[in-house]
């Protein structure tokens, strides 16, 4: 039974926040935790509301330790993020269950305070944030709710209370979103969990591996440049590169890349591109850039083979300012690297020996050769498809002679091994071809769909040279991105009724709008790391964690200042303007004659000095009269004003 | 009034509030204090967790309700300030009562700045009364029972105003200490029996009952005015020697001295209490009593202020004169 009743209202809000805070685990969460924490919503439900089924402590107990082992086990023993939301759910619903008081309630809202910046861990769109929000704010209200202790506050009283309290609250959150020291890193080995979520392009590339990106909408990442956009051709987006494969796949070099790239002292400045990019976490390390690089920004390493490598993966959203040149001049190529780029499997299929003969039978020199096997693809029946049939073995042998379906993958992988098979040096190039230009944030936004692989071969004359396979075969991959909502699997194109050319517009227009509010979530808010953090406060003079917290302290007490100076200013009592003049002429006549003393009332005041000045009798009275007269019959102050302008001393 | 310095500076002032000064405290930024309470440190706990947390998972939009949460704690305060500033506080004047009696201490707290005043808790001594809502410009009463432990002058202890409004995390106080003074009369021997006998002293010095001695004549005095007319001596008047009153000896006889060597205890506080039992008694018979104390006479009378005059001399009684 339960010692008091609650405020019923109170149970009734803390137990729709608590269901509104389980929604959105709902599909990232262990459905099983899911369940369980609705369940013991639903039990402190029919607890509170019919004052039935009552858990003893005897019951709660054991549930609690039984339901934490529960949590712990499923989770491989270890706490990370989806263990403690789970945790931290079913917690939730076992302290609705024993809420019999004052300090039970608040109990239960701290927890779901908790709960609540949970689902950001999964995910961090604006809807969800603005959900979060909603849920602050009826949390606010519960929090005011119990501390009235009373059951006759309206709830406009209280959502009054808890908005003026939130809105308030926003400036502050922001100075400390702002300039709290962000530390770079996890506090402790991050939980295994946290960085299963690999995105986009993984660091082994087989021939079929990128079908699974060509059809998610999901942004890679996103990119403005500081002055004009190259043209579209040129947007290659250089990610991880591939130098050794067994046959089967191709594995990336992230360790073995060699030193520091050479500056391109001649590389002609008209190709010079800066920009800025977003990149979404994706859990590896290496950034993704335009083709090429030719400078890494603080802690990235830029490595002989133009990739662009963090020291730790990724695992937030981030933003990096970079510079590229699209087209860099020739350099070295030493011996090792020659014999890497040249190595194939020992089991190659003669057949490919066999065509890069043949290639190499038609042409004069390496660029002739590569330019036949292009020639070779755009030729023969070799088809563009999501959706290839499945490969043996050997899938280059197998893609080149038998199906002659695929993908990019299937392309540049091929390509590759027939180009070594020539005596070509090549190397494979992951990373994004395109993207969308959204002209609302002026800013491009590349998607997973625009995933690419392509070959890089070795010309003497020209060093690496990037060839796209794909391209001959497929022309108008190279020409547009790919549209997701149109692509298909299979390739069948649908036909819809197309809406009306306005209607349409209008709707481009606003998915721009919206990708171009995205771009500011992502590049504004969800990037701001320690990095962007240094960059946007060090614009401003403030560098290092001593001058931040200075900075904090300063503009936190400033605006602290400011409202308690906004408070003050409705509690202030206006003074009545009428008394106001009437006290201030006092103050006049008693720097003349003798000053009026606190407990004086008008009348004694005005006949002391009319003993003194008799002359000043009349001019006196009919002052006091009219004063009388404003401050007790609301007459227009007007005349006083106008009564001791005149008044001559 | 402003404080001195040392007032200002001292720790007293959280506790036990500034001191008395008038009949009527309007809460300030003076008077009001705000700090944390045990749920409020928990809430600062939460916080930190959350903060941990998104430091460790770099997480934008953790740090953004983390942050929302703890500035919206900071600003909760001025509403905790808020819902105490502004209200007024007269301590009102206490019947004087009797040592081991209940009485209470009374106040009138008003609210002067029309706003909704939630959730707000007086205190005096432990004992508390919670007023829900006071609504703009209410004026509500307050009664708190206080229980003096000596007689004499009693000065209630502080009165505090708090209020955990709006999110039960800051306490904000507010220690009222009032000028306002109880009289406690001494403790009367076996306040709640029946009345004893009159002691020996009282019963000895002869006095006849004021019923059966009403006629028996005794002399005549001058006459003053407010003499009954029935007393007057007309037959002296009439042969012009004056105006007389007859005198009869029951008004003389009905007086009584309250001795303070007549009482049977020898402790001056049991001294005082049967005292102040004769002094109750000899009023409820309408007896004219006097008060012989060692250091103070009063002469016989009788009547409510009497009465009063009596206990408060007995209620004084060897203390230090200072109020």
């Amino acid at each position: 039974m339960l010692k008091s009743r609650l405020n019923i209202t109170l149970m009734r809000l803390l137990l729709g926040i608590a269901s509104l805070l389980v929604l959105p685990h709902i599909g990232t969460l262990n459905p099983l935790f899911i369940v369980i924490s609705l369940a013991l919503i639903a039990w402190s439900a029919f607890v509170h509301f019919f004052n039935r089924f009552s858990p003893s402590t005897w019951v709660l107990l054991p549930l609690s330790l039984l339901l934490a082992f529960l949590v712990l086990k499923l989770h491989g023993m270890s706490l990370g993020r989806e263990a403690s939301s789970s945790f931290l759910l079913v917690l939730l619903g076992l302290k609705l269950l024993e809420c019999r008081r004052q300090r039970d309630v608040l109990a239960v809202i701290f927890v779901s305070f908790f709960v609540l910046i949970t689902p950001f861990l999964f995910e961090q769109t604006i809807a969800l944030a603005l959900y979060g929000l909603c849920l602050f704010f009826l949390l606010l209200c519960a929090l005011v709710v119990n501390a009235s202790g009373s059951t006759a506050i309206r709830p406009a009283v209280v959502a009054g209370f808890a908005a003026q309290i939130g809105l308030l609250a926003i400036p502050l959150m922001l100075i400390g979103f702002l300039l709290f020291p962000r530390m770079i890193g996890p506090l402790w080995a991050m939980p295994k969990d946290a960085n299963n979520a690999v995105s986009g392009i993984s660091d082994t590339i087989n021939p079929g591996q990128i079908s699974h990106l060509a059809l998610s909408n999901e942004t890679a990442f996103r990119v403005r440049f500081n002055a004009a956009s190259p043209v579209f051709s040129d947007l290659y987006w250089r990610g991880p590169v591939f130098w050794q494969t067994d046959g089967q796949q191709w594995t990336a070099s992230v360790n073995s890349g060699g030193g520091q790239g050479q500056a391109h002292s001649q590389t002609p400045a008209n190709t010079l591109y800066r920009y800025s990019l977003v990149l979404e976490a994706h859990h590896q390390n290496w950034l993704y850039s335009l083709d090429s690089p030719v400078a890494a920004p603080d802690q990235v390493r830029l490595t002989q083979d133009k990739q662009l490598l963090l020291k730790d993966k990724l695992r937030r959203t981030r933003s990096f300012n970079l510079i590229s040149n699209t087209q860099v001049k020739a350099e070295l190529i030493n011996e090792k690297d020659r014999l890497r780029a040249l190595s194939l499997p020992q089991n190659t299929d003669p057949r490919v020996f066999q065509l890069a003969a043949l290639w190499r039978a038609d042409s004069s020199n390496d660029i002739n050769v590569i330019n036949r096997g292009l020639a070779h693809f755009n030729q023969e029946d070799f088809y563009y498809t999501l959706t290839p049939p499945r490969l043996g073995v050997d899938p280059v042998a197998d893609f080149l002679f038998t199906s002659k379906r695929g993908f990019c993958g299937h392309y540049a992988t091929s390509f590759a091994v027939v180009l070594r098979a020539a005596n070509i040096p090549t190397r494979i190039v992951a990373g994004y071809q395109g993207g969308v230009y959204n002209a609302v944030g002026k800013f491009w936004e590349v998607r997973q769909a625009d995933a690419h692989v392509w070959v890089e071969a070795w010309l003497d004359e020209k060093g690496w040279v990037r060839f796209d396979p794909t391209a001959a075969i497929s022309p108008n991959r190279i020409q547009h991105s790919i549209d997701f909502s149109n692509q298909r699997l299979g390739g069948e194109v649908r036909f819809l009724i197309n809406p009306s050319e306005g209607f349409s517009n209008w709707a481009i227009q606003l998915t721009s709008l919206m990708q171009a509010v995205d771009y500011y979530w992502e590049s504004g808010v969800l990037a701001y790391g320690p990095e962007v953090q240094h960059d946007f406060l060090s614009s401003f003079g403030i560098n290092g964690w001593e001058q931040m917290v200075f900075w904090l302290a300063i503009l936190s007490g400033g605006l602290i200042f400011l409202i308690t100076l906004y408070l003050y200013r409705q509690v202030v009592h206006k003074e009545d303007p009428s008394q106001a003049a009437y006290l201030a002429f006092c103050k006049k006549l008693g720097r003349r004659f003798a000053y009026k003393t606190p407990s004086e009332t008008s009348e004694h005041y005005f006949s002391r000095i009319s003993a003194l000045q008799p002359q000043l009798e009349p001019g006196l009275q009919k002052i006091r009269q009219h004063y009388l007269l404003c401050r007790y019959a609301k007459k227009d102050v007007k005349g006083l004003l106008d009564l001791i302008r005149v008044f001559r001393f | 009034m402003p404080l001195s310095l040392t007032e200002r500076f001292s720790l007293k002032r959280f506790k036990q509030g500034s001191p008395a000064r008038n009949a009527s405290v309007m809460l300030n930024h003076r008077r009001v204090f705000i700090l944390p309470n045990r749920a409020g440190f928990t809430l600062a706990a939460v916080i930190i967790f959350m903060l941990v947390a998104s430091i460790n998972y770099s997480n934008s939009m953790g740090f953004v309700f983390t942050f929302l949460l703890a500035s919206a704690t900071q600003v909760s305060t001025f509403f905790s300030f808020r819902n105490l500033s502004g209200i007024e506080v007269h301590g009102l004047k206490c019947a004087p009562c009797f040592l081991g009696q209940n009485t209470s201490a009374s106040f009138i707290i008003k609210e002067t700045e029309g706003r909704d005043r939630w959730g707000i808790v007086a205190t005096i001594d432990g004992q508390q009364l919670s007023i829900a809502h006071l609504k703009p410009h209410q004026s509500y009463p307050i009664n708190l029972p206080v229980l003096p432990s000596q007689r004499g002058w009693y000065s209630p202890n502080t009165l505090t105003l708090s209020s955990v409004f709006p999110f039960a995390v800051f306490r904000a106080w507010s220690p009222l200490l009032f000028a306002q003074k109880l009289l406690v009369y001494p403790r009367p021997l076996s306040f709640n029996q029946a009345i004893p006998s009159l002691p020996a002293a009282l019963t000895n010095s002869s006095i006849t009952s004021p019923s059966t001695g009403a006629d028996d004549f005794s002399g005549f005095k001058t006459y003053q005015p407010g003499d009954p007319y029935r007393q007057i001596n007309w037959k002296a008047w009439a042969a012009e020697k004056g105006l007389f009153s007859k005198q009869f000896s029951s008004q003389q006889s009905a007086q009584v001295w309250l001795d303070w060597h007549a009482c049977s205890s020898a402790n001056t506080e049991a001294k005082l209490s049967e005292l102040c039992q004769w002094a109750l008694t000899a009023e409820k018979a309408q007896l004219r009593y006097g008060l012989r104390l060692p250091s103070k006479l009063i002469p016989p009378a009788n009547g409510d202020a009497h009465l009063q005059h009596c206990l408060q001399t007995l209620a004084l009684f060897n203390l230090p004169a200072d109020a």
